[in-house]
């Protein structure tokens, strides 16, 4: 037989064979290692769980276009290659638009958006019915939905009309040019908007006008669309039109200057000025939050609707990070890239998120090396306990020749096996532990590391080593000839 | 020969002299036994020539090396090198087997070797009982475990602190055989005893009484 399987079987028998004394030794460690591994366990999973609880309040990042611009879908994507694919939860794109419900001379704020995105940036919508799936499907906020008093399965007809300041954008006058075919708008009764269109002839001239003024009173500005006399004035007169080439309409001052402003302002025509589109009621939102006022489509819904292409507000984006520094540099990284567009956190949530895990993390550090020397403490007073008790087996081994350095291998061989055990021990019920505190206080299970196995292994050695050092010491110590004296 | 050489020997604990200035010599191959009342000094002998303990002053040579001057850790080599103990108490390790007990020795001195150990357990008679834990044994039974464990590296010298101290008469005459054995083979046994039986198996009888070699008795009855 081998002197190492010699070692261990006598490291064995001690351990089995002498159970009681042993057996507290092992419990400590255990214990230990159970607190130290469900601690641990805990730790790490703790800035997961805290992350995914604060998903649910949205997202914790968003991407803008510089100075009121809009964003492109592919400018947008570009710029998230910068956050790593597996830190990156989801990104939702929003454009915001007024669309109008005739029907009930209502306009609501609209998203066009990505709803399978809007499901992983914003968990805590709820949603009765379910989400779009397919085209004229839409999401209606439920503060609309009860003062419409629209259930599931209702259609609702929406019409898209450029807003004044939309079809203003630009200088009029670059597009006043022979031939051209110009729209245009402005706000008249209410700040209704007043739309014209118009062709210019060869010489720059009007020859034909179209004005819908559907949104004005009906008996007063409503007439402008339709009174032959009203536009026949306009026929022959150049842009931009000035005081006294046109008479007002009867009645309706503030509708006919809308007219002019909506001429003077106008632009060639790059839309229709006007479409709509009915859509099919499949789920109302509830999130206690603004969005209850909001209309929801599909982005593609949403651009036929307005003729746009590629047009975003925001990118809305839930991004995993352990802290927020990492955040920042992820949005300055996506910020430099791209000098049209600024990234940003969503403050609230991500600092929110790092107190509270930097306190519990702290708090977990100080428990763990309190349960570790307390740990230490037992181990070490049952080890020296057990040489006492041993005094005579470990004189009697010296006076049969063993050295200092045998015995100290054995007492630290025995430390170790125990420190082992404890840890394998502790590891699995850590795990359990740290279950039960996940389950009942996240509500969320963990799943194994199984670097925790080694790692708590190792750590109980560690401990049942250093707790073994004093015991050891006395047990090298003792005089073999105490064994003659035969006490 | 002489093997062991003790010239002048104290032992001194504060105003006590356990030894005082005891000189003896022991040949290879001899058997003597130790006698005299308690106190007057033969475990203390005992620990100095089986290297747990070193005296005041004088001189202890084993095979020729002075021990009284060597380090507590040559001294374990030696112990372990030429040493046989067998002691009063039967000192086994309890959680251990009567053959692991055996191996224990061997462990510390080569390399452990189960046929070996179960080998010089069939020498003291207990081969069927070598997996009995010391609990399981008779006090007689386990002062034979001691004496294989004793034998079982083949020491030059066999010191026995009272090895019939606690036996019945059966047992006694078991470990006798044994020594006389060891004697025929040519081991030196130094065995002390309060028992004049056990003396007189041996060839050679010397008395302590406070700390004095008091007188040597040669046994003329001796036989070999
Ligand atoms: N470590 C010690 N410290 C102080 N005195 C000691 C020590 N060891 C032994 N003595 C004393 O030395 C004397 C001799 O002791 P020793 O053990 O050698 O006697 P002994 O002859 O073996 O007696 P016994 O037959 O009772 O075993 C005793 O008086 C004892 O009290
Ligand atoms: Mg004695």
């Amino acid at each position: 037989m081998s002197k190492r399987k010699m070692f261990l079987k006598m490291i064995t028998a001690s351990l089995l064979r002498r159970r009681s004394r042993m057996l507290i030794a092992l419990l400590s460690i255990a214990v230990g290692a159970t607190i130290l591994a469900g601690l641990v366990t805990i730790y790490y999973d703790v800035p997961r769980q805290m992350s995914a609880q604060f998903r649910n309040y949205g997202a914790n990042m968003i991407l803008l276009a510089d100075s009121g611009e809009t964003l492109t879908q592919t400018a947008a994507d570009a710029a998230l290659k910068a956050i790593p694919e597996d830190a990156l939860f989801g990104a939702t794109p929003y454009r915001y638009i007024r669309l109008d419900m005739v029907s009930r001379q209502l306009s609501f704020t609209t998203a066009g958006t990505d709803f399978t995105q809007v499901q992983k940036t914003s968990p805590y919508f709820h949603v009765n019915g379910r989400y779009p799936e397919n085209e004229r499907e839409i999401l209606v906020g439920k503060e609309i939905a009860d003062s419409l008093g629209l259930r599931l399965g209702r259609v609702i007809e929406l019409t898209y009309k450029p807003t004044v300041a939309e079809q203003n954008a630009g200088v009029p006058s670059d597009d006043w040019v022979p031939g051209a075919a110009l729209s245009g708008s402005a706000e008249g009764w209410q700040k209704e908007p007043v739309y014209v269109s118009v062709s210019l002839d060869g010489e720059g001239l009007i020859s034909s006008i179209s004005i819908d003024a559907s949104l004005q009173t009906p008996e007063f500005g409503g007439r402008a669309g339709t009174d032959e006399a009203y536009l026949r004035q306009f026929i022959g007169k150049k842009l931009p039109l000035e005081d006294g080439d046109v008479d007002a309409l009867t009645g309706a001052t503030i509708t006919s200057g809308a007219v002019v402003n909506a001429l003077n302002s106008a632009r060639k025509a790059t839309r229709t000025a006007e479409s709509k589109r009915s859509f099919n009621v499949v789920g109302i939102l509830e999130t206690g939050g603004e969005e209850e006022g909001y209309l929801f489509l599909s982005l593609s819904d949403m651009e036929s609707l307005t003729g746009e292409n590629d047009k975003l507000d925001v990118v809305e984006m839930s991004v995993q990070a352990a802290n927020s520094d990492e955040l920042q540099s992820y949005a300055d990284s996506m910020t430099q890239a791209d000098e049209r567009l600024t990234a940003r956190l969503v403050k609230r949530v991500t600092r929110s998120e790092t107190t509270v895990l930097s306190k519990l993390q702290a708090l977990v550090f100080l428990v763990t090396a309190v349960v570790l020397v307390l740990t230490m403490i037992s181990v070490s007073t049952t080890m020296m306990a057990v040489v006492t008790e041993r005094r005579r087996e470990i004189g009697l081994r010296k006076a049969l020749g063993a050295s200092d350095n045998s015995i100290r291998a054995e007492f630290l061989g025995e430390g170790l096996f125990l420190g082992g055990l404890g840890g394998i021990l502790g590891a699995i019920l850590g795990f359990v532990f740290a279950q039960v505190v996940s389950v009942n206080v996240f509500g969320s299970s963990i799943t194994f590391q199984p670097l925790l196995l080694p790692v708590t292994v190792l750590v109980s050695m560690v401990i049942a080593a250093v707790s073994c050092l004093l015991p050891i010491r006395r047990a090298v110590s003792i005089d073999p000839a105490l064994v003659l004296k035969g006490e | 020969m002489s093997l062991l050489e003790i010239k002048n020997v104290s032992k001194i604990y504060g105003e006590l002299k356990a030894l005082d200035n005891v000189s003896i010599h022991v040949d290879q191959g001899e058997w003597v036994a130790i006698m005299g009342p308690s106190g007057s000094g033969k475990s203390t002998m005992m620990n100095i020539i089986g290297c747990m303990d070193k005296p005041t002053s004088g001189q202890v040579l084993l095979d020729g090396v002075d021990i009284s001057k060597e380090s507590s850790k040559a001294l374990t080599e030696i112990r372990r090198d030429k040493i046989g103990l067998i002691f009063q108490q039967f000192h086994m390790v309890n959680y251990l087997t009567a053959v692991e007990n055996v191996m224990v020795s061997q462990y510390y001195h080569s390399l452990p070797d189960e046929e070996e150990a179960l080998e010089a357990l069939g020498r003291v008679g207990l081969r069927e009982r070598a997996r009995h834990l010391p609990s399981q044994l008779s006090g007689g039974e386990q002062q034979r475990v001691c004496v294989a464990r004793a034998l079982i590296n083949h020491p030059e010298l066999i010191l026995a602190d009272e090895p019939t101290g606690n036996l019945d008469e059966a047992n006694e005459n078991i470990v006798l055989d044994l020594f006389r054995q060891l004697h025929r083979e040519g081991t030196t046994l130094i065995v002390v005893t309060h028992d004049p039986e056990v003396a007189e198996a041996a060839q050679r009888t010397i008395v302590l009484e406070h700390g004095r070699v008091a007188r040597e008795i040669i046994n003329e009855n001796f036989v070999d």
